[in-house]
C-alpha cells in the first residue's frame, strides 16, 4: 500500500472541511485612527476565532472584493470582538474602509505563529515598531501590559513619517501608566512637534539594556528591520533572543499558494514571527 | 522482475480497454495538436496516440485546473458555499516523471491543512501510465523518476506486440479485469521490457554531473553563484516554466462577481513564481522584484526548498520548462553549471 492508495484513493475527500470558506462577523465600530488608517471592531459569529496570540494573523475580506492579510492588533483572551487596525492601500483594503458600524464582514484565521509569551516572561523586553508595524505590536504590548508583573523593564521606540501618522495616540497614556517607557520619532516633524526627530535607530542607543535579560522584538517596513537589528547588535542582544515580525503577500493562509514564501519558509506557516536566529538560514528574509 | 505483477493484453484488448473507458468515464489522453502530444478529451479510441516524449504542458490541469471555483458566494443573503468540482475521470498517455509529479502534487494538497478540490478529484481520477523514451531535454534518470511504482492505476509497457500491464491499485485491477481480457505475462514479454528499459538508460542525451541526493547541498551553496544574474538578465519572466511544470502549483485566488452584482465566485487561478508581482505587497513592495531572484527561486524550490519538506526532489526531470523556454534557460545546463561550480570549491 502507497501514499496513493492510502490517502487518496481510500477517503472521501468531499467531507474534508473546504479551508476557503470564510467566517462572518459584524461590524461593531469603526474608528479613524489616521487619514489612511480605521481601526475595526469586530464581532466573529464563530467564537473560536478570538483564541488567537498576539502576532498571528487573519484573512479578512468581502465577497466580490477579495480577501487580504491582516494582522490581529487587539489583545489577547478577547471573548467577543476582536480588532483589526487596517490601511487603505489596496482593492480589499479599500473597499474594508466603506464599512460601517452594522456591515457584515468575512474572516478566515488565526493562521501563523505568534509571539511566545512564555520565553519572553522575566525578561526586559526592547519594542521597536515603525509606521504600520504598531499595528500587530499593539497586541503584544497589551498582552504584555495586562500582566507587567511577568515582566521586567518594557520599552517601546515607535517611529513614524510624520506626527499625524501616529497610530493609538489616545492609548499612550494609559501604556506609560501601566509602565512601558515610550519613546516616538518622527521623519517629517511638524512645527508644534517637540520629540524626537529622525529614524527609529537613533533613540535606540539612549535606552539601557542588559543583553542578558533583554529581548527585541522589531516590527516595521521592510527598510527597518537591517539597521534596527544592527543598532541590537551593538546593544549586544543576542540573534536567539530578537523577535521579527515579517510582511508577505499572502492568498491562501494555509502553506499551498506560494506568495509568501522566504527561501524554503512558508510565513502563513512558520511565520510571521521569527526568531532573528532561524532567519540565518533565509537569506531572503531581511 | 517479478512476473506476478505483470499482465499482457494484445493491441486489440486495449482498443477494448480504452472503448470500455470512454463509455463510463471523461477520458484525457494523449493526441496530437498542431504537431506535439498534447493531453485532450478524447471519445474514440482512433484519436488516442501514445507518445515517446512528454506532452507540452503536464497533465496538472485536469487535478489542478487553470481555474477552478472555490466559492460560490452571495452579496446580499451573505452566504459563502464550498464548490468541489470533481468528476470520475481517466488520463491516458502520462509517463513515469508525470506519475512522479502527482505523488508531489497529492503531498503537497495533502500535508498540513489539506485541500478537498484537489484531492477529491485526485480520488476520482483514474491514471493509465504509458512507458516513454527520451528526448534531447529530458533527464528524469538523473533524478530517479525514470521508473514509476505507485501513483497510478494501470501502467502499460509497449511491446512489438501488445502491452505488457502493471497494476498499482485495486481499482487498477478491477478495471483491468472488467473491461478487457488479459492473460500473466510470459517470461520473453518482461525480458522484452527489460531490454527496452536498457536501451532507454543508455539513451539520455541530458543528465545532471551529480547524485540527486546531492543536489540539495549543491543548490544551498549557490546563492552567490554569478549564474543567477546571467540567466536574470536574458529571462523574460513570462512564466512559461511555471506554466508548463508538472510540480509548480502556486496559485492566486480572486473574486469574480455576476453581472447582477449579488453573486459571484472565489476562484484560483494558477499564478507563477517568475512573474513580476508574484511577491508584491500592497504598497508596491516587491520581496523578489528582480528576475534573477525569482529565478533562483524557482529552481530552488525544485531542488531544495520543497525537498525538506517532502522528501523529495520537486524537479522530476520532464524538461519541459527547458523545452518551452523562451530564451533556452535550461534547467539541466544550469544545474550542472552550478554543479561544476560547486566541485571547484
Amino acid at each position: 500500500m502507497n501514499l496513493y492508495e492510502n490517502i487518496i484513493k481510500n477517503n472521501n475527500h468531499t467531507e474534508t472541511p473546504s479551508p476557503y470558506v470564510p467566517v462572518m462577523g459584524t461590524v461593531e465600530r469603526v474608528t479613524r485612527v489616521t487619514e489612511h488608517e480605521r481601526l475595526f471592531v469586530i464581532a466573529p459569529s464563530n467564537k473560536e476565532l478570538l483564541n488567537y496570540c498576539p502576532g498571528q494573523f487573519y484573512m479578512v475580506g468581502l465577497p466580490g472584493y477579495g480577501e487580504a492579510p491582516i494582522s490581529i492588533t487587539s489583545g489577547p483572551g478577547q471573548e467577543k470582538e476582536f480588532e483589526f487596525c487596517i490601511r487603505a492601500v489596496g482593492n480589499v483594503t479599500n473597499a474594508l474602509h466603506r464599512l460601517r458600524k452594522g456591515d457584515t464582514v468575512f474572516i478566515r484565521g488565526p493562521f501563523g505563529t505568534g509571539f511566545n509569551l512564555e520565553e519572553m516572561k522575566g525578561k526586559d523586553i526592547l519594542f521597536v515598531a515603525g509606521g504600520i508595524g504598531i499595528v500587530p505590536m499593539r497586541s503584544l504590548i497589551k498582552a504584555v501590559l495586562n500582566d507587567t508583573k511577568s515582566y521586567g523593564r518594557l520599552s517601546l521606540i515607535y517611529g513614524s513619517r510624520n506626527p499625524d501618522d501616529i497610530l493609538y495616540k489616545e492609548e499612550f497614556e494609559e501604556w506609560k501608566a501601566k509602565g512601558l517607557d515610550m519613546r516616538l520619532t518622527v521623519d517629517k516633524p511638524h512645527p508644534t512637534w517637540k520629540g524626537n526627530v529622525g529614524v527609529v535607530t537613533t533613540l535606540i542607543p539612549k535606552i539601557e539594556v542588559d543583553p542578558a535579560r533583554t529581548i527585541g522584538v522589531i516590527i516595521g517596513p521592510p527598510v527597518m528591520y537591517k539597521f534596527v537589528i544592527l543598532s541590537f547588535r551593538d546593544k549586544k542582544i543576542t540573534d536567539d533572543k530578537i523577535f521579527v515580525s515579517l510582511e508577505r503577500r499572502m492568498k491562501c493562509g494555509v502553506g499551498k499558494c506560494g506568495h509568501c514564501q522566504i527561501n524554503s519558509s512558508y510565513v502563513c506557516q512558520e511565520g510571521p514571527v521569527y526568531r532573528l536566529k532561524d532567519l540565518h538560514s533565509l537569506p531572503e528574509a531581511i | 522482475m517479478d512476473n506476478k505483477k505483470y499482465a499482457f493484453i494484445t493491441e486489440k484488448d486495449f482498443k477494448g480497454l480504452v472503448t470500455g473507458l470512454i463509455k463510463e468515464y471523461k477520458v484525457f489522453g494523449t493526441i496530437k495538436k498542431d504537431g506535439f502530444p498534447a493531453f485532450a478529451g478524447i471519445t474514440s479510441f482512433d484519436e488516442l496516440e501514445l507518445f515517446q516524449s512528454p506532452t507540452h504542458l503536464s497533465a496538472k490541469e485536469f487535478l489542478f485546473p487553470q481555474r477552478e471555483t472555490l466559492l460560490k458566494f452571495n452579496i446580499q443573503n451573505k452566504t459563502h458555499e464550498p464548490v468541489i468540482e470533481s468528476g470520475e475521470q481517466v488520463i491516458i498517455g502520462m509517463h513515469s516523471c508525470d506519475i512522479h509529479a502527482l505523488t508531489l502534487m497529492d503531498r503537497v494538497f495533502a500535508a498540513g491543512t489539506p485541500d478537498p478540490n484537489y484531492l477529491s478529484r485526485r480520488a476520482k481520477t483514474i491514471i493509465i501510465g504509458t512507458e516513454c523514451f527520451p528526448d534531447k531535454f529530458c533527464f528524469c534518470k538523473s533524478v530517479g523518476t525514470m521508473t514509476v511504482e505507485e501513483g497510478f492505476d494501470i501502467f502499460l509497457h509497449k511491446l512489438k506486440k501488445g502491452f505488457l500491464v502493471r497494476t498499482g491499485s485495486v481499482k487498477g485491477e478491477e478495471i483491468l479485469s472488467r473491461l478487457t481480457k488479459s492473460r500473466p505475462a510470459a517470461f520473453k514479454e518482461i525480458k522484452e521490457v527489460e531490454a527496452l528499459q536498457k536501451v532507454k538508460e543508455g539513451s539520455f542525451i541530458t543528465t545532471l554531473d551529480a547524485p540527486a541526493e546531492e543536489l540539495p547541498g549543491i543548490y544551498e551553496k549557490s546563492d552567490n553563484s554569478p549564474v543567477w544574474d546571467r540567466i536574470g538578465a536574458i529571462c523574460y519572466g513570462c512564466g512559461s516554466c511555471n506554466h508548463v511544470c508538472p510540480t509548480c502549483y502556486c496559485f492566486d485566488i480572486k473574486d469574480e462577481v455576476k453581472a447582477n452584482l449579488k453573486e459571484g465566485e472565489r476562484v484560483r487561478v494558477w499564478d507563477g513564481c517568475m512573474v513580476e508581482d508574484f511577491a508584491k505587497v500592497a504598497g508596491d513592495h516587491n520581496f523578489r522584484g528582480l528576475r534573477a531572484n525569482r529565478l533562483k527561486h524557482r529552481f530552488n524550490r525544485k531542488f531544495r526548498y520543497l525537498t525538506g519538506k517532502f522528501d523529495a526532489l520537486f524537479c522530476v526531470g520532464c524538461g519541459r520548462c527547458s523545452r518551452t523556454c523562451l530564451v533556452n534557460i535550461n534547467i539541466a545546463e544550469i544545474t550542472n553549471e552550478l554543479i561544476r561550480e560547486h566541485n571547484k570549491k
